[in-house]
């Protein structure tokens, strides 16, 4: 097809858990990123969403994931961690600057005072 | 101590998560609540729920590997997909889902009230031990002397005979019936009871509830000892725990109970246990030597390992024996055993079948018409559908797709037909208690829900495959190339025109089956009974041994009442009889002319005797064809119907003759004063010979009163129990009636019958006459130009009023002929159910075939007049 070379186009919770893997770098895992996401953007979504949408874009090749030591804090089971694969971090790259171009000039309106 | 997640949400979860994703999940719930938890314990349990429920609800999915996951649709994941777009449908477009669902459901929902007393009457076990091995014995009698009969009451002595003979069977116990009359308690009461012998309670292996049945010793010494029902003990001793040992008086008589039955041993469906109380059957030297004389049942038990053919070969091989010892008793009588179940489900069984087939006809015409709502919205859809296939999906993704769309209408319609069976059942089963054994305990167990769900995947199929393969095959060009015009007239239309003959052919066969069953209920209503039922009051009254221990105290008793009732204004004519007609039961009895030999009983003719008083033929309006009546004065007499003339005396006039009644006396020859018409015992049978017989004393008590009124006989019960109960209070009078009534309840399972397959028909022939509408209107609307342009190329309102006609009738007649077809076929499966009509009944076939092309043009004009009224202006400039 003609857009294959193109990043994948991303949905917006996806853009959101992208984003939070993104951020929390080495301590990604499903907990975290919902709780990153409840803060900062309000959306307090259920684990398993996190955990789909997680699986889907490790499907799709955006993210690669791997099983943590088990830690008592969690009745002795392990973690998920996610990382950002280069595809992962292109899409999120595209979705970013699609907004920031289609926002261009609206600031003053999208931040009312 | 620290808080914990709530332990039931965790193992649902447990329970729900795959185990890749388990520890992950559960341990990132259980570290975020311990956080949570600080600050509120309830707060943090709240959430812990509300994240439980979405992840059991909507989980991580199982990762199959993941470069499998793209491309291939893996079958559950498309389904729930499948079912999601469904349910999203039928929200947009509320009003053809409820259409479609409401269809289903009253289909789905009267086949499961028919099925859940099909459940109950065939399928659900008799509530004893091991059912399958319980049996009732009985005599065969000579079929040269009693015509017809297959079966007859046992003998003490043959009895006791069968019992110490034969090998095949675990326990045997004699019983009849007795009528008690409870005094001491208010006003008398009449209180029906079971005289079982010593094994009865073991064969039926139930244990009392309270106390014990009877001992041994019981059975000899005419102990007053009574074993209750649950729920006499509950009406009557208020259900009192230490109701043991207390005493009942029954006809001026000490009883007492010695023990109180479980409910669920109040079988309604079996004499022997439906009564409120059992009481030993203790026989008499005297009366265990009775050999002619046939008055009991019996129940036995097989023997592990014997089956049934085996016990009937011992009972006839035993009886042959003993018609060889005593053949002046015996001779011809045979010996037989049927299954409890049989006799108790018997001629049952084959009406229900009936029903159920018609109620399943009723599903099948509610698929054709909803597979053709479904084809319809196909058909509309077909740009969807054909945009799905370029895109890739297969024929069978199609068809998957809308299989699920019906499955989940007839999932639906399966629930809310549950609710409907449910409330049907309700209203239902208790009118039919009395008509259908154990229709009284139809109710909503596992299997009838098995069978919801069962009819729920069948309906959605049935309803669903044939528009799903019909949209599967639709090609993909010629609907994507006719652009604009979604509405080519031909395609599906084919498949609809077999809907519409499918539809109905059955609705023929209903109509056919309702037919000939109203038919049949107004042949046995208008049966000529021989006696003019119209305007006759009647009663039960038993002038018990205790108030009355002679027969002379009897026999002056009732003449002073029947000289009391025929007092009482607006009484045309009273008299009594041991047993009125149509009511079932009554003596057969050999009958001997004088100056002749008794022949043995294979030879001796045999008459049904009912014992009356004078007057009782008048009072029934039986035609007295020659002769005289009885009178007040008389003696032993009789009246001789005018077939048990013919039986005994030929050609002979039988007045002035004498014959005798060896059962009831060898040596006291009867004169004969009269020949009066023959009387039916019941609608559907000869009316047999019978003998009048007055007697000059009564050695007996228990008498139906009949009274002619002059007008209307309910008017007159009061008067007619006051003038009784004024002559003797403690009589308990039953069974107050009119003797219309009492024919009309012996047809209430005729009637029952009738009554649902009307109603299955109307239904058809509704969903029919709707079935033909939609398909016209739908063939209509895809015709508007080519009718536009006929009609603008000089067509006539007529002709295209008569094309649309033609293009409904079609299919319709092609149905009745196929329907009438079926009917011919399916009429042996009824002709035992129909009553003076053949099941294939031309000119009922003729009339419900007129009918039912009527309801098909009726539903046909309308689309016709529509397309009639189409201006050729607007259709063609709309397209």
């Amino acid at each position: 097809m003609w857009f294959k070379s193109k990043a994948a186009a991303l949905g917006d919770f996806e853009q959101l858990v992208l984003l939070g893997v993104l951020r929390l770098a080495d301590d990604a895992y499903g907990a975290a990123i919902r709780q990153e996401i409840h803060a900062r953007s309000g959306r307090d979504v259920s684990i398993n969403a996190v955990y789909t949408t997680l699986d889907r874009l490790e499907a799709k090749g955006l993210l690669r994931s791997w099983a943590g030591e088990p830690t008592a804090q969690r009745g002795g089971r392990r973690r998920k961690f996610y990382a950002l694969n280069p595809s992962g971090t292109a899409a999120l790259r595209q979705a970013y600057h699609a907004m920031q171009a289609m926002a261009d000039g609206l600031e003053e309106r999208l931040n009312p005072k | 101590m620290t808080p914990h997640p709530p332990r039931l949400a965790v193992s649902l979860l447990a329970w729900r998560l795959s185990p890749e994703w388990h520890d992950f999940v559960l341990g990132d719930l259980e570290e975020e609540f311990c956080v949570r938890a600080a600050s509120s314990a309830p707060a943090a349990r709240r959430w812990f729920w509300r994240q439980a429920i979405r992840c059991v609800a909507a989980p991580p999915p199982a990762s199959a590997p993941h470069h499998h996951r793209p491309g291939r649709d893996p079958f559950m994941r498309t389904l729930l997909s499948d079912v999601r777009h469904a349910l999203r449908v039928f929200i947009r477009t509320p009003s053809y889902a409820v259409a479609v669902a409401a269809v289903l459901a009253l289909g789905i929902g009267a086949n499961t009230a028919i099925f859940s007393i099909v459940n109950a009457v065939l399928l659900r076990p008799l509530p004893f031990e091991d059912p399958d091995t319980l049996v009732r014995l009985f005599h065969v009698p000579p079929q040269s002397t009693f015509p017809g009969m297959a079966t007859f009451s046992l003998s003490p002595a043959n009895f006791l005979d069968w019992q110490r003979d034969s090998q095949s069977f675990d326990g045997m116990a004699a019983y009849n019936f007795r009528q008690l009359t409870l005094t001491g308690n208010g006003a008398a009461e009449a209180v029906r009871a079971a005289a079982v012998g010593p094994d009865f309670f073991k064969v039926l292996r139930t244990p009392p509830a309270l106390g014990r049945t009877f001992l041994p010793e019981e059975f000899s010494a005419r102990a007053k000892v009574l074993v209750l029902s649950e729920g006499f003990w509950r009406s009557h001793l208020g259900a009192a725990p230490d109701a043991v040992g207390r005493t009942l008086t029954f006809d001026g008589e000490g009883y007492t109970v010695v023990g109180v039955m479980p409910r669920r041993f109040s079988l309604n469906a079996w004499g022997a246990t439906t009564v409120p109380m059992w009481t030993p059957l203790a026989w008499t030297d005297k009366q265990a030597a009775v050999r002619e004389n046939h008055n009991y049942q019996a129940i036995a038990r097989l023997k592990p390992g014997v089956d049934l053919a085996r016990a009937k070969t011992e009972l006839a091989v035993i009886s042959k024996r003993l018609e060889q010892a005593y053949p002046a008793e015996n001779a011809g009588w045979g010996g037989t055993a049927i299954p409890l179940q049989e006799l108790i489900v018997g001629d049952v069984r084959r009406s229900l079948m009936m029903l159920l087939g018609a109620v399943a006809l009723v599903l099948l015409i509610a698929c054709a018409n909803v597979g053709n709502l479904i084809l319809a919205r196909a058909m509309n859809r077909r740009k969807e559908i054909a945009i799905r296939a370029a895109l890739g999906a297969g024929r069978r993704r199609v068809f998957q797709h809308l299989l699920v769309e019906s499955l989940v209408l007839a999932a639906a319609g399966g629930a809310a037909g549950l609710l409907l069976a449910r409330l049907a059942i309700g209203a239902g089963a208790s009118l039919l208690a009395d008509q259908i054994p154990r229709a009284e305990e139809a109710t909503i167990d596992g299997r009838v829900l098995l069978f919801v769900i069962a009819a729920s995947i069948l309906t959605g199929f049935l309803a669903g495959a044939v528009p799903a393969l019909r949209a599967g095959r639709t090609d993909l060009n010629d609907t994507l190339k006719e652009g604009g015009r979604s509405d080519a007239a031909g395609a599906g239309s084919l498949t609809r025109r077999a809907l519409i003959v499918a539809e109905v052919a059955l609705s023929l066969m209903l109509l056919m089956g309702a037919g000939v069953m109203l038919r049949s209920l107004h042949a046995l209503r208008n049966v000529d009974t021989g006696f003019n039922p119209r305007n006759v009051l009647k009663l039960d009254l038993n002038a018990t041994d205790a108030r009355y221990p002679t027969p002379t105290q009897k026999k002056v008793f009732y003449d002073t009442v029947m000289d009391r009732l025929r007092a009482l204004p607006g009484v045309q004519a009273a008299g009594w009889a041991d047993t009125l007609p149509v009511t079932g039961g009554g003596s057969v009895q050999p009958m001997v002319i004088e100056g002749r030999a008794e022949l043995n009983p294979r030879e001796q003719p045999t008459v049904s005797v009912r014992v009356t008083s004078d007057e009782y033929v008048k009072t029934m309006q039986i035609p007295l064809l020659r002769g005289r009546d009885f009178r007040r004065g008389d003696g032993d007499a009789f009246l001789v119907s005018a077939a048990a003339a013919k039986l005994l005396w030929g050609d002979i006039d039988p007045i002035g003759r004498r014959a005798t009644l060896p059962l009831i006396s060898r040596t006291q020859a009867v004169e004969v004063v009269g020949v009066v018409g023959d009387v039916k015992e019941q609608l559907s049978e000869q009316a047999p010979p019978t003998i009048y017989y007055h007697m000059h004393e009564l050695p007996f008590g228990d008498v139906s009163i009949a009274m002619r009124t002059a007008g209307d006989p309910a008017q007159l019960a009061h008067a007619a129990v006051a003038a009784i109960q004024a002559m003797d209070a403690q009589l308990p009078v039953q069974n107050v009636d009119s003797m219309e009534d009492v024919i009309e309840e012996t047809l209430v399972s005729e009637r029952f019958r009738a009554l649902l397959l009307e109603v299955f028909a109307l239904a058809a022939l509704t969903l029919a006459s709707v079935g033909i509408y939609s398909v016209l209107s739908y063939l209509v609307r895809g015709r508007r130009r080519e009718i536009g342009i006929r009609t603008a190329l000089g067509a006539r309102t007529s002709d295209v009023l008569r094309m649309v006609l033609l293009e409904g009738l079609k299919p319709a007649l092609s149905g009745i002929v196929l329907g009438a077809a079926g009917a011919l076929l399916a009429a042996g499966l009824l002709e035992k159910l129909v009553f003076g009509v053949k099941a294939s009944d031309p000119l009922t076939l003729a009339i419900v075939a007129l009918a039912l092309l009527l309801v098909s043009v009726a539903a046909s004009l309308l689309p016709a007049w529509r397309a009639s009224k189409l201006d050729p202006l607007t259709v063609l400039r709309d397209s």
